[in-house]
């Protein structure tokens, strides 16, 4: 093993309650301390020192550490954190921006939802439900819009945590379409983490607003930088301008914003499609052609499960109490194996000897 | 077999018998299962007041400097969510104008801990899609959407009307008492503090004077005591002549209130003290909602068992301690 290997190994050890480690010093008690029997003796220098006797006290002591030591380390909960293994799979990293406006929660004919007929936002809950956690690699982040933007989940992969983000469009909804700042917080949502994986924005609006001209600017700037695929899945309700209508008056962004929204992605030099979504059918085709489109590699993270390293310390435990154990259970007193009887009435205090 | 070995009386030593039951302890932590348990886990949707008087800084920061009411509302939350028991669940909302706004339905605190931190940790007060603070009707929609999505509620806020309540009449709650479990968190000090104000780019521009906010609601009927107000006339002055004062463009947690607005809907109530307020009065308030869990035996194995062996090492010393008095040579 390399030096740096052994750094990282030894990196990735921790403990549930490290706290618990500062009573590692309880373990050289031992070297003080005797477990066994005093047996009063006028002095040690009374019995012949000899190697055997030496070697088993030493022996005994670094048993009676060993079993301290262990069982304070076993208490703290140590572990090896599992490696980090960065893999590569199929998918792609999707800024889901959606429109949270008061229409969203109208129908595809622009009613009340009624019977069987579903909401825009309840459409749209239901398939891209469905769409967050069809590959597993995926990671989302999911930006709402209406007068403000508001972050609703920073990138992730956990998929659960999208899909609770992804159940709540369907609430009612505010007041206004303001795209422009919701498509700023979008970008800000891809990290800077993974530079190689395919970025996708999604774009999910019944309508659209004109973008300040003065945030134009910042916004192509930003997607100059990013490079997001840009997808635009348009609600339309029936009967309402598509993005491909001319007005019949004038041409201004403030009549046709939706085909202006649109003249303004295509200036942007990403790669850009849009989908005009007249029912649910629409909405889940164009969804399930994102995702035959978006195909890349991506690299992902998967950490291995932790390892427990309790158990060892209990073993290490056991194997320290077993030998004290077995020392007390052949202990023999001088007292009792005919050595000289010791009178308790000594003038000198009682030293402990090994027995 | 050595023979002559006093096996009866090493059996018999009160230290062999504690170092035997520690070594049984130990091995026994090989054996044990995990033992099945059922904790206390809560689910519980958090609304936290974005208005602007949640950017009053009357609160200290981790580094001493002032920290405005929304950062440490949301530290708290942060701190609370780390320190709930895994399988809790935890839904995000936002209020302002008059009612709250769902970010995301429940999610679990554990697995999904990083995107829920992340979600709170990004709380700002330029998501507010209105000035308003209409706290009375926010906190009644909250209880209905907490009543819908099956949590219950957390309302953090300061409970600054804006504009002012009409008569200061609390608005009658419609909803059945106590049907829904929580705790309003009352934040902000105590103290009246200016509140800042900021430009249409975000920017922070100064504080709000007297004049810049509504001091009294004028829409309705008038007051008991406009009779008595300086150039009162029932059809062109029914509020008096003179302009509104007061103190609300200062801010302080209105405490009263929100207190009486609890009482009307059956919630508890609680102050924000500090980001670690928050996991007591929740605990005690919440619906305990039973989670499958399992307690690990060992550390209790092994900490009897390091008592035993403590108790072992000491008991020479402890003994000898004892019996010195008797030991020592007295003095002729």
């Amino acid at each position: 093993m390399t030096r740096l290997s052994v750094l990282s190994e030894a990196s990735r050890l921790g403990a549930e309650q490290p706290l618990l480690l500062w009573l590692l010093p309880l373990a050289l008690l031992p070297l003080w301390l005797s477990p066994r029997r005093a047996t009063p003796l006028p002095s040690l220098g009374a019995v012949p020192s000899d190697t055997l006797s030496r070697g088993i006290g030493l022996v005994l002591r670094g048993a009676g550490c060993l079993a301290v030591g262990a069982l304070v380390l076993a208490l703290a909960g140590p572990y090896r954190s599992g490696a980090r293994v960065t893999r590569t799979g199929i998918g792609a990293e999707v800024s889901m921006l959606i429109d949270r406006s008061g229409s969203m929660n109208e129908t595809f004919a622009g009613r009340q939802p009624s019977g069987a007929e579903e909401s825009k936002a309840a459409a749209s809950r239901r398939i891209l439900g469905d769409f967050v956690g069809s590959r597993a690699h995926d990671l989302f982040a999911v930006t709402a819009f209406s007068t403000a933007p508001m972050l609703v989940l920073p990138m992730t992969d956990r998929h659960a945590a999208v899909r609770a983000a992804i159940q709540a469009i369907d609430r009612p909804g505010l007041d206004y379409t303001n795209v422009a700042r919701g498509l700023g917080m979008a970008l800000a949502q891809f990290g800077s983490g993974r530079p190689d994986a395919s970025r996708v924005l999604l774009l999910v609006s019944d309508g659209a607003a004109v973008i300040d001209p003065r945030v134009q600017d910042g916004l192509r700037a930003a997607f100059a930088r990013i490079r997001p695929n840009l997808y635009w899945l348009f609600l339309r309700t029936k009967g309402s301008p598509g993005i491909a209508d001319k007005p019949t008056g004038e041409d201004t962004p403030q009549a046709a914003p939706e085909r202006h929204l649109d003249l303004f992605f295509r200036s942007l030099a990403v790669p850009y499609r849009a989908f005009e979504a007249e029912g649910p059918e629409a909405v889940a085709a164009a969804i399930r052609q994102i995702e035959g489109l978006e195909r890349d590699p991506i690299p992902y993270v998967e950490t291995r499960p932790r390892r427990d390293l309790a158990g060892f310390a209990y073993a290490l435990a056991a194997l320290g109490l077993a030998i004290l154990v077995a020392a007390k259970l052949i202990a023999v007193d001088l007292r009792r194996s005919g050595a000289p009887r010791i009178r308790a009435a000594a003038p000198v205090p009682p030293r402990t000897i090994a027995a | 077999m050595i023979p002559g070995l006093p096996l009866g009386r090493n059996l018999r030593s009160r230290r062999f018998q504690a170092s035997a039951l520690a070594l049984v302890l130990v091995l026994a932590t090989f054996a044990l299962p995990r033992l099945p348990l059922t904790r206390d886990g809560v689910a519980v949707l958090a609304v936290v007041d974005i208005t602007g008087s949640m950017n009053v800084r009357d609160y200290t920061g981790p580094d001493g400097r002032p920290e405005s009411r929304l950062e440490t509302a949301k530290a708290a939350l942060r701190s609370l969510v780390a320190g709930l028991p895994c399988g809790s669940r935890v839904a995000l909302g936002l209020f302002t104008e008059r009612r709250p706004f769902l970010l995301f339905a429940p999610i679990e605190v554990c697995a999904d801990f990083a995107p829920l931190d992340g979600a709170i940790a990004a709380l700002d007060w330029r998501m507010a899609w209105e000035a308003d603070s209409r706290v009375s009707a926010g906190l009644y929609r909250a209880i209905d959407l907490a009543a819908e999505i099956d949590t219950d509620l957390l309302f953090i806020t300061d409970g600054q009307e804006a504009p002012p309540l009409p008569r200061g009449e609390i608005p009658a709650f419609e909803g059945r008492l106590g049907a829904v479990r929580g705790l309003v968190v009352g934040t902000g000090g105590y103290a009246l503090a200016p509140i800042p104000r900021f430009n249409d780019r975000g920017r922070e521009t100064g504080f709000y004077a007297e004049s810049d906010v509504q001091q009294e609601n004028r829409f309705g009927a008038p007051p008991a005591d406009a009779e008595s107000r300086e150039g009162y006339n029932p059809r062109n002055a029914p509020f008096g002549a003179a302009a509104a004062r007061g103190s609300e463009h200062l801010s302080s947690v209105r405490e009263t209130y929100l207190k009486a607005l609890a009482e009307r809907t059956g919630l508890a109530y609680a102050h924000l003290d500090g980001p670690g307020s928050l996991a007591a009065p929740l605990r005690a308030a919440a619906t305990p909602r039973p989670l499958p869990g399992s307690l690990d035996p060992r550390p209790i194995l092994g900490g009897a068992a390091l008592l035993l062996v403590l108790v072992v090492y000491a008991a020479g010393p402890l003994g000898a301690l004892r019996a010195r008095p008797s030991l020592t040579p007295r003095k002729a």
